[in-house]
């Protein structure tokens, strides 16, 4: 029986600043110890409780994805002490890692399924890693159509340009980037995220909606897709809570009877209704 | 099992045994207060006590502890387990109630997935040895949530207060191997075990405070949105007291201390407490229950719903601390009964 509090040691490979104002990074994380990195056996959709040993730890979802072997990614704003500290790390810096946690996106399920994922601001960052697993060559053949709704604040905010770019060139993907005010030179959708779903209405025949933002903009994307006729259990959301243990024992990220860290993060539509609102 | 007497004057020939052998914790004077600590001296020990003011849940899960150290060279972070949770542990002198408690945080902490180690450790290497309670406190209410004043569930010797003796039943295998050691305990006499269960009795008969908690559960189920719930927590002042006395609340907060001067520092967790608004507050500004309503809320539903949910029991053992806690008085007694009223009104409505 070993402490789950424990983390295993990771070293940072390397930094990439996501946004305009260089508040968002993306962390790559090679493990000290190669056993410990192929337990780390993980799907898109899922988290870890990484950590800054000296300053703290917190619970970030995995922006990687399982096809992009050999490291993991994690993108971080920068915020608090723990966040802080992680934004003033050098290359090489030690950095502890508990994980994977939670459910993860159902990927068996979505298999045959048309994706739509709706994404908002930095949240983006497990959807990232839903899409690249799904786009690999390996499990593209697995999956239907998918569709891409991201939308951020403005055109500086948006993360994962590399990733986006490539994508565009795809013609099994479709990409809409939308932001919420109009500005020179953006010459995508302009407005927020539910509005930009009312107006791509995607289609929910034989399709599952995932969706990853702050809470406002999940609530606002379900109530657009259902009134697409999209049933409840094809919503799915992965929700975010304050966490500590990340293991179902410190409490805080109860909704009702259940816990985000081990029953979530992701819930269907169906499932939040039957939960209290107290997310 | 077998069964001894303890003569009261040999309490402290019990302890300068065990105490070789145990970390000895036992009920003891602390400022006024009773209080479980680790004693050095049998004389410490207070065994009239009606119940300790915060239960002997910290001696297994303190208000503050150790998760790991670590050590920095350099860049390498070292981290170093703790090595004392095979320590053998001996708590003298538990409640019913709190021995019950043990049960709770045990099958809490090992359910799941994760395996919370650093509790399981302690309390596999821990000996309870309980205590009945002749004269229950009128805030006491084991016998609501399935307890009893006798009960010795998750004890491994349980003792009755005989007057001049202890009745001493070994209750597990651990508690029987403990008593045999014990080669100078009396032979019991005859009446002394029909004794203990008149005792039992009278302390069963003495309970004022009784509730029907298979209606709470059903009733808080169906009311979630009901505005009793503004009632409740109007003259709440968010103190924590109730959650921070309560034996079966584990929640806990986890932090990083630094001990900068020599590149070390160990992760701790804290008791937390979710009648705090920090407590689920997130780092973006958004809070899934910023007012009070829902934190009381979230408190009963999580002891007398959602416990039975996750786990088919309670997660309340009737001590009565958040009722002799609470400075505003508003306590569980009165809480309950609000939530009881619901029902009682509907079936007015519906036979009028």
């Amino acid at each position: 029986m070993p402490n789950p509090y424990i983390p295993v040691l990771t070293k940072v490979k390397s930094m990439v600043s996501e946004n305009e104002v260089n508040d968002i990074k993306t962390f790559e994380l090679e493990f000290v110890n190669e056993e410990e990195y192929k337990a780390f056996d993980y799907i898109p959709g899922q988290f870890a409780e990484i950590s800054i040993i000296g300053k703290g730890e917190c619970p970030i979802g995995i922006a990687s994805s399982p096809t992009e072997e050999g490291t993991i990614k994690f993108t971080i704003k920068k915020m608090g002490t723990v966040t802080s500290g992680f934004h003033n790390c050098d290359i090489g810096d030690t950095i502890g890692v508990r994980g994977p946690l939670g459910n993860g996106w159902p990927m068996e399920e979505l298999k045959g399924k048309n994706i739509v994922v709706i994404g908002g601001g930095f949240a983006f960052s497990t959807l990232r890693s839903l899409v690249l697993y799904v786009l690999d060559d390996k499990h593209r053949k697995d999956y239907g159509d998918i569709t891409v709704i991201y939308g951020n604040r403005n055109s500086g905010e948006v993360l994962y340009r590399d990733v986006l770019e490539e994508w565009e060139k795809r013609d099994d993907i479709d990409v809409v980037l939308t932001i919420d005010r109009e500005e020179e030179g953006w010459a995508r959708k302009v407005g927020f995220v539910a509005a930009v779903v009312k107006e791509v209405a995607p289609s929910s025949e034989n399709a599952v909606a995932v969706v990853c933002g702050p809470p406002i903009m999940i609530k606002t994307a379900q109530d657009e897709l259902e009134k697409l006729n999209w049933k409840d259990e094809q919503i799915l959301n992965s929700l975010e809570m304050r966490m500590k243990c990340g293991i179902g024992k410190c409490g805080r990220c109860n909704i009702g009877e259940k816990f985000v860290c081990i029953d979530g993060p992701v819930f269907s539509l169906a499932e939040l209704k039957r939960m209290p609102k107290e997310y | 099992m077998t069964e001894k007497l303890l003569k009261k004057d040999d309490i402290g020939k019990l302890y300068s045994e065990l105490e070789k052998e145990y970390k000895f914790y036992a009920p003891t004077k602390v400022q006024g207060n009773i209080a479980f600590k680790q004693i050095s001296n049998a004389e410490e020990i207070e065994l009239e006590y009606l119940n300790s003011k915060v239960p002997p849940k910290d001696v297994l899960f303190p208000q503050k502890e150790i998760i790991f150290e670590y050590r920095y060279e350099g860049k390498e972070v070292i981290i170093e387990e703790r090595k004392d949770l095979d320590d053998k542990l001996l708590i003298f002198g538990v409640r019913p109630c709190d021995a019950y408690s043990f049960k709770l945080l045990e099958d809490f902490f090992a359910s799941g997935d994760f395996q919370d180690d650093v509790f399981l450790k302690k309390r596999e290497n821990a000996t309870i040895i309980g205590i009945g309670c002749n004269s229950p406190r009128q805030s006491c209410f084991c016998t609501s949530v399935g307890g009893h004043p006798f009960q010795k569930e998750s004890t491994d010797i349980f003792l009755s207060d005989l007057g001049d003796n202890y009745l001493v039943e070994a209750i597990s295998e651990k508690g029987e191997n403990l008593v045999k050691k014990l080669s100078w305990l009396v032979d019991i006499k005859k009446g002394d075990v029909e004794k203990s269960k008149e005792l039992a009795k009278l302390a069963e008969d003495s309970f004022t405070t009784k509730f029907n908690f298979d209606l709470v559960t059903k009733v808080l189920d169906e009311n979630f949105e009901h505005p009793v719930w503004q009632e409740i927590s109007e003259s709440c002042i968010g103190c924590s007291s109730c959650t921070f006395l309560c034996p079966t609340c584990t929640c806990f907060d986890v932090i990083d201390e630094n001990d900068e001067y020599n590149n070390r520092g160990r992760r701790i967790r804290i008791w937390d407490t979710c009648q705090s608004c920090l407590y689920t507050l997130e780092t973006s500004g958004h809070n899934p229950r910023p007012a009070k309503i829902q934190r009381c809320r979230n408190r009963i539903m999580h002891k007398f719903s959602y416990y039975p949910s996750n786990y088919d029991c309670l997660g309340c053992v009737g001590c009565g601390r958040c009722i002799t806690a609470c400075p505003v008085n508003n306590e569980l007694r009165l809480i309950i009964d609000k939530i009881l009223e619901i029902e009682e009104k509907s079936g007015e409505k519906v036979s009028a």
